[in-house]
């Protein structure tokens, strides 16, 4: 990562302050995250566990500016995006946030490289080096010899893989991933498990939405919600390491 | 930001490619709607090729009789009258038509008519057709002379001369092959030297100007016509030629005020005459075809814009189906704008394949009634540019809602679509 922080090393990456989501469903009030403040800093890696419906989710779409907060305040990187319009958030989710989704998410009937070109689309990269660019990062995740192919004739580990690879070509500062081994076996769900933990000792902040304590026990830090509520934040004792270096492509 | 034009044409190219993906991927669908677009492009082009013809069809033959010229005619039931005046019918002589060309200015030649059909037979073979009697000026205003021998002169209409100019389509029935010149033909049994054959001149809507012949008009006056005409010296119209670029207005009003002086027209009495000019003639065809066009327009274009409501529907459904697509790309940094230019170039791309395919078949549709049916339909550069613009303009203001509906859609909301 080349771009340096506008505020100084301390300040947090991602910092909440009394954020509040409440939806209104058939005259009732339902409160799905309930007055959060906490921050996660740089190089972090968290796992925000809960059941369904504890808000974790909500919390990550929020933190993720894909969710507007019913009141509160989330600072990327020290900046307040309460303010911002929808294109300067659509910028920062290009510029500084990489999202990883449970089912993939990726673009039927295009080529790895095209899926994983899309962020750099938006970012206004031309069109040659948004190939030269996409093509690094497939190489970087073991998919060289995948590059041309369309995500159906791709494994799930592999459409993770080019996922990821999308997320990352844009080179952001965080790497938000929900559920991201949901849809994958125990031994896929290790090895995208690895992957994550090598681009957090490469200095990107990870933030995984889990509901798997395995999963969870990957990360550094851990953090479990309830009813809207953060009912433990503590850092990860007796933390899994990946193993297999050999990605299995 | 700086608007960087290469930029822009890359993410234009970017949303060209998603289009014609997306299009593809459900092919029988884009296909059905691109149908809609099609017929509509089709049938407009068509109509306004129709409407262009017919008005180069009329264009043509108001040219191929003589442009920039003014005709006379009489009106022979004008009753004028009024306190110790008797009524007198209205009326055009020779020396009318003389004193015109001494006082009008701008006057390039001349040309009395009369006209009746005869019978013209040679050594049994016969055929009936209507000619001209006339001066040597006809043939400088209609721009008509002779190919073959020379055309009536000064002389045949002194002396009344027995001398006929036949048209090709005459030529050709009673003499075939053979050089008509300097034989003899019998004009209603009377007996005429053929002195020349006119040019060939066509046929506009499928009335052949050369099934004609012309012959001096003190011979047809003499000889043929002189009993039905109030008196000796009575035209059944003229023609005055003016030169070219001269004003057909100010030689109008020139011409009423010679007749007008000539026949003492009091002010506000009706004329004797009646006084018509090409430029009129152009004015009002142009009026006719002009409703035409737009008639036929009009109801072409209700197919276009069933066609364009395809286009809208059809963009709704591709939005609902692709929200799931449109969250991630927001989730991927696409800004709204982003959103709803892709979707906007998907509608644009549909129409401009519909157009495109509806100008080629307007194309051939046209070309084929112009070599079978002997009717102009011209599809110019400007009818095919307009056409494949209009598709665009369809594609933008049909696919405009479906494609700011798409670009309002929240990014969490659309990516949680199932």
């Amino acid at each position: 990562m080349s771009e340096t922080a506008k505020a100084g090393t301390d300040t947090p990456l991602v910092e909440t302050r009394d954020l509040i989501k409440t939806y209104h469903l058939g005259g009732e009030t339902i409160h799905a995250v309930h007055g959060v403040s906490l921050s996660i800093a740089r190089g972090e890696y968290v796992a925000i566990m809960g059941a369904s419906g504890s808000g974790k989710s909500t919390f990550m779409n929020m933190i993720g500016c894909l969710d507007v907060p019913t009141s509160g305040e989330v600072l990327i990187d020290g900046i307040p995006t309460s303010e911002m319009t929808s294109d300067e958030l659509a910028k920062l989710r290009n510029q500084k946030i990489g999202f990883v989704f449970q089912q993939f998410n990726l673009l039927a009937r295009t080529t790895s490289i095209d899926n994983v070109a899309v962020p750099l689309i938006y970012a206004g990269v031309d069109t040659e080096t948004r190939r030269e660019r996409a093509t690094a990062k497939l190489i970087d995740m073991g998919l060289g010899e995948r590059l041309m192919n369309t995500p159906a004739k791709l494994s799930g580990g592999q459409q993770q893989r080019v996922a990821i690879a999308r997320a990352l070509v844009t080179e952001p500062l965080i790497l938000l991933a929900d559920e991201p081994t949901g849809a994958l076996d125990s031994k896929t769900s290790e090895d995208i498990m690895m992957v994550f933990q090598q681009l957090n000792e490469a200095g990107i902040t990870v933030i995984v939405v889990t509901h798997e304590n395995e999963i969870a026990d990957h990360a550094k830090r851990r953090i479990e919600f309830r009813d809207g509520n953060v009912i433990e934040d503590r850092p990860v004792t007796n933390r899994i390491i990946a193993r297999e270096p050999e990605p299995a492509v | 930001m700086a608007l960087n034009p290469a930029k822009m044409i890359s993410s234009w190219a970017v949303n060209v490619r998603i289009a014609l993906t997306a299009l593809r991927t459900n092919l029988m669908r884009s296909m059905l709607t691109m149908l809609g677009v099609l017929i509509g492009v089709f049938a407009v082009t068509l109509a306004v090729a129709v409407g262009n013809g017919a008005q180069a069809s009329i264009m043509d033959s108001i040219n191929n009789f003589g442009s920039n010229m003014a005709i006379l005619i009489p009106e022979p039931d004008t009753e004028r009258g009024g306190p110790g005046r008797a009524l007198e019918r209205g009326r055009l002589t020779s020396r009318d038509l003389s004193a015109v060309e001494r006082e009008v200015p701008g006057v390039r030649a001349v040309a009395p008519q009369l006209r009746q059909s005869l019978d013209l037979t040679v050594a049994g073979t016969s055929t009936t057709t209507t000619g001209t009697g006339t001066t040597v000026g006809y043939g400088i205003i209609t721009n008509h002379q002779a190919t073959m021998g020379r055309y009536i002169n000064d002389g045949d209409v002194r002396t009344a001369a027995r001398v006929v100019v036949l048209g090709r389509t005459v030529s050709e029935a009673l003499f075939g092959e053979i050089d008509p010149v300097g034989q003899s033909v019998r004009l209603d049994g009377v007996p005429f030297s053929v002195v020349g054959v006119l040019e060939e001149k066509g046929s506009t809507f499928g009335d052949d100007s050369d099934d004609t012949f012309i012959i001096p008009i003190s011979t047809m006056r003499q000889r043929f016509v002189g009993d039905t005409l109030p008196g000796p010296d009575d035209l059944q119209l003229a023609f005055v030629g003016f030169e070219e670029g001269y004003s057909l207005r100010q030689a109008k009003q020139d011409i009423t005020a010679v007749l007008k002086d000539r026949y003492r027209v009091r002010d506000g009495d009706p004329n004797p005459f009646r006084i018509r000019t090409t430029e009129e003639f152009i004015e009002e065809s142009q009026t006719v075809t002009g409703i035409l066009q737009a008639v036929l327009v009009a109801i072409a274009s209700i197919s276009l814009l069933v066609g364009g409501i395809g286009i809208m529907n059809i963009m709704l459904v591709s939005v609902t189906e692709r929200t799931r697509e449109i969250g991630l790309r927001m989730a991927l940094g696409a800004r709204r704008s982003d959103i709803r230019n892709q979707f906007l170039v998907e509608a644009a791309v549909l129409c401009v394949l519909g157009g495109a395919v509806g100008l080629i078949l307007a194309w051939v549709s046209g070309a084929a009634l112009t070599a079978f049916a002997d009717f102009p339909v011209p599809i110019g550069l400007g009818t095919a540019f307009g056409a494949i613009v209009f598709s665009a303009l369809i594609g933008l203001a049909f696919g405009g809602y479906p494609a700011i509906r798409a670009s309002k859609l929240s990014p969490i909301e659309a990516l949680r679509t199932e």
